[in-house]
């Protein structure tokens, strides 16, 4: 069976990465083909932004599991091990399950607080708070932040978002028991968004897409109203007008104020607190703003089957008859890229002109720092390939990973798999 | 006994139609028409069938102003030919019997009316289309009953297990009512039933950039997990890299399609879409 991998929650801290080694051009780190020999599994593989550590959850003969990190297998063993993921400090974070008791494992520590199910591992940006949904015994749902479960409990619990300071977690609730085929609870509008475990007063028929602001004070989530009717709930008090539909909401970055793709009768727009503030498109999602918050780009559907993305309202000139994903705006906000796929070919587009290259597969966009270039994993013929401003790479490689810039901008930290072999490899960007 | 005497006699009792006296029926208690209807006014009744039917789109007119009432249609229908071809069962007897009715009536009509028209939308009809092949002008009367069942899910007069079901897709996107855990759950215990008997069989959840994801129904991991034990060894045996999404949307079924409840089939389909693309997947296999 081939190697196969988890492109895991990308983290990438500018200080962190500061300290990575830019200068060793390439480095073997683990033979993939041993851990085979030697493990009766081997699962997906996760590698840490530096590159430096690649793990996995791996089987013994005797059937049980734990964590393999270069080669290294921990003593303890379970039943089963799940979602791994390195944080910036390349810790491999884990679900463990035990004797009928999930936990949380921290690279060989493992969490006091044992539950019935853990799941939807969670870091925050800084990658130094954990947060992971949690089932109980007595058959309800809540959170765990760093150890410490929500006080409340619920029914059942969907979905989990941290605050961006680490500090705070939401979740969509259920808030009262429903019984099966009792199809007047759902009208009684049982569902809502609990902060830190404590649900908002307001609920509604569903609720999806809670996000935190900025400053981690306020939550804002889509909202169902009425059979027909969505708006955008923040901090608990919906928007005053409603919608035909409306998708996830952001906020504006260092603000309070909310963004959300809307439908009025008119089409699909952009609606800020409530009132739209964009021409209508046949479709509009995936809104991001610029890191300073003065550039708001979203996927828009011109017409139908003519997908483009339109930054501050005016969309480009260039049309995708297939797909446009979410764009990454570069870190000063003055360019901006999104992955797109037409007839059946994927690349990347930048500022409206899609690369000339197209490729079988391709991952989502990487600035360098000073936002000149653009960098991406991509598969072609069969072989995974780094891309560079529509340039590809010299060299195949079995897997991959989402290529790094360093500092400066002027190398790639290259995460790849070469005939079973994990290497970590540094390349100027020239020699790309 | 008193109770199986009750349950004969109200299977024998019919209910005849104030406003059709031909729609003849026996009693079919359920609570998803009998109960919701309860919640209604003639306001809300009224609105909302203009605002489902607006200004009477041309496609509605071209259906309406077209059909010369010739009955073809009703060879094609399976109510109609299993019922002894009682007329009340062809297709133009069930726009005339809904939505033609509203029109006429401005929209003002009663509870008992749309729990009428529920129970021929929803129970008597199949939205097979088989009917529009049939009309010599294919008109496309399926739409025109998908009206009416969008008509009867904003007023939320639908049979109660397809309400149900309508309702789960509305608030976990599948038709089962199944929790995130669960979902993630089943997964991993299969892959564990199954990996007893295999070296490295796998129930693989979030693989990256795998050839194929499947999508199975809500059923399976609810009532049918042997299913994915099955996918996993066909899978197996065929050398597929294939995986499944730990995140909604992972049911590709959508009875919110048979409900016409639009943003919600919006989201199912966004949903499969999205995993499709975060996990950078080929193709989506689906059950059916």
């Amino acid at each position: 069976m081939a190697i196969s991998i988890s492109n895991t929650q990308e983290l990438a801290i500018p200080e962190k990465l500061k300290n990575c080694d830019w200068d060793t051009k390439e480095k073997l780190i683990a033979d993939i083909n041993e851990w085979k020999k030697k493990f009766t599994s081997v699962r997906e593989l996760v590698t840490s932004n530096d590159g430096e550590k690649i793990a996995t959850a791996v089987r013994n003969q005797d059937k049980r599991f734990t964590t393999c990190v270069n080669g290294e297998s921990w003593e303890e063993t379970f039943e089963r091990i799940y979602s791994l993921k390195f944080n910036p400090d390349n810790q491999l974070i884990s679900l463990v399950f035990r004797d009928y008791e999930w936990a949380v494992a921290v690279d060989h520590e493992i969490w006091e607080e044992k539950f019935d199910y853990l799941w939807n591992l969670t870091l925050s940006p800084d990658g130094k708070s954990i947060a992971v949904n949690t089932r109980t015994g007595e058959m309800t749902s809540g959170v765990c932040l760093n150890g410490k479960p929500w006080e409340n409990t619920f029914p059942e619990v969907r979905d989990l978002t941290i605050s961006p300071d680490g500090k705070r977690t939401a979740c969509h609730v259920q808030i009262k028991k429903r019984a099966d085929l009792d199809i007047h609870a759902f009208m009684e509008g049982i569902w809502t968004v609990a902060v830190d475990g404590n649900p908002w007063e307001k609920s509604f028929l569903t609720v999806w897409g809670a996000v935190f602001s900025d400053d981690s004070q306020h939550v804002a989530s889509v909202a169902m109203t009425d059979m027909s009717k969505y708006t955008i709930d923040v901090d608990g008090t919906p928007w005053d007008n409603v919608f035909g539909a409306a998708w996830e909401p952001i906020f504006k970055p260092g603000g309070s104020d909310v963004i959300a793709p809307v439908q009025t009768p008119q089409g699909w727009t952009i609606a800020l607190n409530g009132k739209p503030i964009w021409n209508n498109f046949s479709q509009v999602w995936r809104q991001i703003y610029s890191t300073d918050g003065q550039k708001l780009a979203a996927v828009v559907a011109v017409d139908v089957g003519k997908w483009t993305l339109a930054v501050d309202g005016t969309p480009w000139n260039t049309v995708f008859n297939q797909m446009v994903l979410t764009p990454v705006f570069s870190p000063d906000g003055k360019k901006i890229a999104v992955v797109v796929k037409n007839n059946n070919k994927w690349t990347i587009a930048v500022d409206g002109n899609p690369w000339y290259e197209s490729f079988d597969n391709i991952w989502d966009p990487v600035f360098s720092p000073a936002g000149d270039n653009v960098a991406a994993k991509a598969e072609k013929n069969g072989k995974y390939v780094i891309v560079v401003d529509g340039k590809i790479g010299k060299k195949g490689y079995d897997s991959l990973w989402n290529p790094v810039f360093s500092p400066d901008g002027s190398k790639l930290l290259i995460r790849c798999i070469d005939h079973d072999k994990y290497y970590r490899r540094v390349i100027p960007l020239n020699e790309i | 006994m008193a109770v199986k005497n009750a349950v004969k006699s109200a299977v024998k009792e019919k209910v005849i139609s104030k406003d059709f006296k031909e729609y003849i029926r026996d009693v079919n208690p359920d609570v998803g028409l009998d109960e919701t209807i309860k919640r209604l006014t003639p306001e809300k009744i009224e609105k909302t069938i203009k605002a489902v039917i607006g200004g009477r789109s041309s496609r509605i007119k071209a259906v309406m102003n077209t059909c010369i009432h010739c009955g073809l249609c009703a060879e094609a229908c399976q109510w109609y030919l299993s019922n002894d071809k009682d007329p009340t069962y062809a297709p133009v007897a069930k726009m005339r019997m809904t939505i033609w009715e509203m029109i006429k009536r401005n929209g003002k009509v009663d509870a008992e009316f749309i729990k009428q028209c529920a129970r021929i939308v929803f129970t008597e009809c199949n939205i097979c289309h088989r009917c529009s092949m049939y009309c010599p002008y294919g008109l496309d009367i399926t739409f025109i009953i998908g009206m009416v069942r969008r008509i009867c899910f904003l007023l939320g007069v639908i049979p109660q297990r397809q309400l149900d079901q309508a309702q789960a897709h509305i608030v976990t996107l599948n038709q089962v009512w199944l929790s995130q855990n669960d979902w993630l759950d089943v997964l991993q215990w299969q892959e564990e039933e199954v990996g007893a008997d295999f070296k490295d069989l796998r129930v693989p959840i979030d693989r990256d950039g795998a050839e194929v994801m499947w999508l199975p129904l809500g059923a399976e991991p609810k009532t049918g997990t042997y299913h994915i034990e099955r996918t996993a060894k066909i899978m197996y045996a065929a050398g597929v890299n294939w995986t499944l999404p730990s995140k909604d949307v992972w049911d590709s079924s959508s009875m919110s399609m048979f409900v016409r409840d639009f943003v919600t089939m919006q989201r199912i389909v966004r949903g499969l879409y999205d995993n499709a693309a975060r996990l950078r997947i080929k193709k989506m296999v689906l059950t059916e």
